[in-house]
């Protein structure tokens, strides 16, 4: 006893030594590799030869088309106008994404550049992975060229950490057939019609409201179709705006939908899934973004033509008019970036008009304001609802809490729409906690 | 003196002999397991940023504070369901793991190594794999297998089940997902231990005219008590380290019901970045596991089973 008592206390003993060595020699080669590295950033820059090109590490999330224009015409074209600058791109997987982003950041190992979903920008630059871009050169120019919308995405505490590459919304898409059967011929203007066709369909064992989720994404196009707000405009303040009297009427109507049977089952993690139900025309209708198309057309051998099969239209108007939400990606440079300089001249560079129209020939919509109105003329098939659509989407809470605050959203909204809880009384709980996170 | 220095010169020497035979393991433990494990406690009392050379200031107990402020108690229900996951697969798991053994071990089974590489087929095979299998089977509608067997072939249920939208439904399956994947642990370990239970027992049994059932009750299980006790402190433990059940089946959801403490960590610190009350909540987890584990421990010291 007394001898395997000894040992393990020396095994302790030595294991304590190794880890605090072991944490030790971690920071001294922390400490010594940055100035080292700085240094031929700083000669790279004086003398910009092609030689020692600079190399950006660039990370995105582009579908498989969008990819190859980015790899056959923006890499070359940016390389030919900087040939002192090199474009090292990686294509990320979306699933567990903000979990590499948070291992790169804390591990020094983020990228230079990188696309980003924009409802992560605010959270990252609260947590200083961001470089300010607003202290950059050429950065008002760069304002003064996009829309306003997008462009706040990247605000926190009044400074800039993003520009917005591309933007985006949804709406509502109808499978032909089946909106033929609900007895209408083009798609419903208001959300009386829409829930009229829904109930006609229920007859028929088929869905009309296509309601893709209890989430932010899924729900807040309903919601502020319906007359419901989230916050006040400048983001401070729930109480008053998620409990107003018109956001409960909102929540209450999407609850007596829900009880009625007419929102599809994928709302609550059933199946099939939107685009399924939408395919076999058991879903009458759901909201999604350019997407939609822009994959299922490129789909070899696919039995579903989505031009043909299917109709557009814009979120059909309730109380709040029609509203849909505010998606799209967002180009930051990491505070930890070794080349900030060169990465900006090619944020700089990606918003100006010529890549944007590249980009917008494979549906991604333009922030740019002179390649969005060039992409009217660009004979893309599917893109006019979108363009539309964003003149009355709203973005997503974009504040640093926003992730913490969705999560506030989605809980109470589905505690109401499993009949756990009253719409009123959800909401009230809601506005107390998001309250208490935007002080 | 001299004897106590001797000793310590002995032990010196025999330390310096097995030291390059272990240096391998100290260091891997001490990077992998005991550093983080310190850390882990620290950044609980901090207030974390994920970046590299940030100053991260100490806040004392705020951390364990905002676990248990927390308005939607999600702290209270990721241990309530911890300690519900144990109640119900350690029992059935360990009833099935001795079962199991107990028909592979009959005479009268032939191809004994096959059925012992079915039974641990499941262990070796990925988390995430089984995890996609179990989600296809328990699919939404009339479509899903379980659904068709129950609902509609069998009529068990009243209604095709939306099996990981509700609650219970979603424990249920959560809990067959693990049972089926380490019940073979079980059912490995009572196989070697069924080979040193003496054959003359169940020969004297058989003269005195006991059945299958008595021979299992009276002897078997008595015999294996030791083996059982240990078999069951691992489907404890195994129990309390839920993740890949929950996060790979529900996400925590629906509403974070399903959660547990490792997959709330989880999601508190990859998804929200609240790394400092994630910690906490690991910290807390730490000394709950560590005591429940010491007091099995010194119970079953005082047995002298072994």
């Amino acid at each position: 006893m007394g001898i395997s008592m000894k040992a393990v206390g020396g095994v302790l003993a030595a294991a304590l030594a190794v880890s605090l060595t072991a944490c030790g020699s971690g920071n001294g080669g922390d400490s010594a590799s940055s100035p080292g590295a700085s240094a031929p950033s700083a000669s790279g820059t004086a003398a910009p030869a092609p030689k020692d090109r600079v190399k950006l590490e660039y990370w995105h999330t582009y579908s498989d088309q969008e990819e190859k224009v980015l790899t056959e015409k923006i890499k070359p074209a940016f390389e030919a106008a900087y040939p002192n600058i090199e474009l090292q791109l990686t294509r990320m997987p979306y699933e567990g994404l903000k979990q590499q982003v948070i291992a790169g950041v804390a591990g020094d190992a983020a990228p230079d550049l990188m696309r980003m979903d924009i409802v992560w920008v605010p959270e990252f630059a609260s947590q200083g992975a961001l470089a300010k871009l607003s202290d950059f050169e050429g950065f008002d120019e760069v304002k003064a060229n996009v829309f306003d919308g997008p462009l706040a995405t990247n605000l926190f505490n009044g400074e800039y950490y993003g520009v917005p590459v591309n933007t985006n919304t949804k709406v509502a898409i109808y499978n032909k057939k089946t909106l033929a059967e609900a007895g209408l011929a083009e798609a419903p203007k208001t959300m009386d019609e829409l829930v009229k066709a829904a109930e006609t369909l229920k007859g028929k064992g088929k869905f009309g409201l296509g309601v893709s989720g209890v989430n932010a994404w899924g729900l807040a196009p309903w919601f502020w179709s319906l007359g419901g707000q989230i916050t006040n405009a400048d983001y401070t303040k729930a109480d008053g705006y998620l409990n107003s009297p018109e956001s409960v009427k909102a929540l209450e109507t999407i609850v007596s939908w829900n009880q009625k049977g007419l929102i599809i089952p994928t709302m609550l993690g059933g199946e099939p899934g939107t685009w399924d139900g939408l395919k076999s025309g058991e879903y009458l209708m759901t909201d999604d973004g350019p997407w939609f198309y822009s994959i299922l057309m490129n789909e070899k051998d696919a039995k579903f033509d989505p031009m043909a099969e299917t109709m557009r239209g814009l979120m059909p108007a309730g109380a709040g008019g029609s509203r849909s939400v505010i998606g799209g990606e967002d180009l930051v440079v990491f505070a930890n970036s070794k080349h900030p300089k060169e990465a900006w001249t090619f944020a700089q560079w990606m918003m100006t008009e010529e890549p944007q129209k590249m980009m917008a020939e494979v549906g991604l919509i333009p922030s740019n304001k002179a390649a969005a109105e060039a992409m009217k003329s660009m004979d893309i098939p599917f893109v006019g609802e979108f363009v539309q659509q964003l003149e009355t989407a709203l973005p997503r809470t974009p504040i640093p809490q926003w992730g913490e605050m969705e999560g506030i959203f989605n809980l109470s909204f589905e505690k109401a729409i499993r009949g756990e809880k009253q719409p009123k009384e959800a909401l009230d709980e809601a506005v107390k906690q998001i309250d208490a996170l935007l002080k | 003196m001299s004897p106590s220095k001797s000793r310590f010169a002995v032990g010196l020497r025999q330390w310096m002999a097995v030291l390059p035979y272990i240096a391998l393991g100290l260091i891997g433990t001490a990077v992998f397991v005991l550093y983080p494990m310190i850390k882990n406690v620290l950044i609980s009392f901090q207030n974390f940023s994920i970046m590299p050379n940030a100053t991260n200031a100490w806040v004392g107990f705020d951390n364990y504070a905002k676990v248990f402020e927390d308005p939607n108690g999600k702290f209270w229900i990721a241990l309530r369901n911890t300690f519900l996951n144990v109640v119900a697969t350690v029992p059935v798991n360990w009833f099935l793991a001795i079962l199991f053994a107990v028909l592979i071990n009959a005479k009268f089974v032939k191809y004994k190594i096959v059925f012992r590489t079915i039974y641990y087929l499941p262990i070796v095979t990925s988390w995430i794999i089984i995890a996609l299998l179990f989600k296809y089977l328990f699919a939404d509608g009339d479509g899903g297998f379980v659904n068709y067997i129950l609902h509609q072939k069998l009529g068990l249920l009243p209604k095709a089940i939306s099996w990981r939208s509700n609650y219970w439904s979603a424990m249920v399956m959560i809990w067959l997902f693990h049972i089926w994947k380490t019940v073979g642990w079980g059912v490995v370990i009572y196989l070697a231990a069924l080979q040193g239970v003496p054959k003359d027992l169940y020969e004297a049994a058989d003269i005195d005219g006991a059945n299958a059932g008595q021979r299992f009750w009276r002897i078997t299980i008595p015999l294996l008590k030791p083996i059982s006790v240990f078999v069951l402190i691992n489907l404890v433990n195994g129990a309390f380290g839920f993740f890949p059940q929950v996060y790979f089946i529900t996400k925590g959801g629906p509403m974070d019901q399903t959660q547990v403490i490792p997959s709330l960590i989880y999601t508190q610190a990859f998804e929200h970045l609240k790394f400092g009350p994630a910690a906490a909540m690991g910290f807390m987890m730490g000394i709950m596991v560590f005591l429940l584990t010491y007091s099995q421990m010194a119970k079953i010291g005082k047995q002298r089973m072994f």
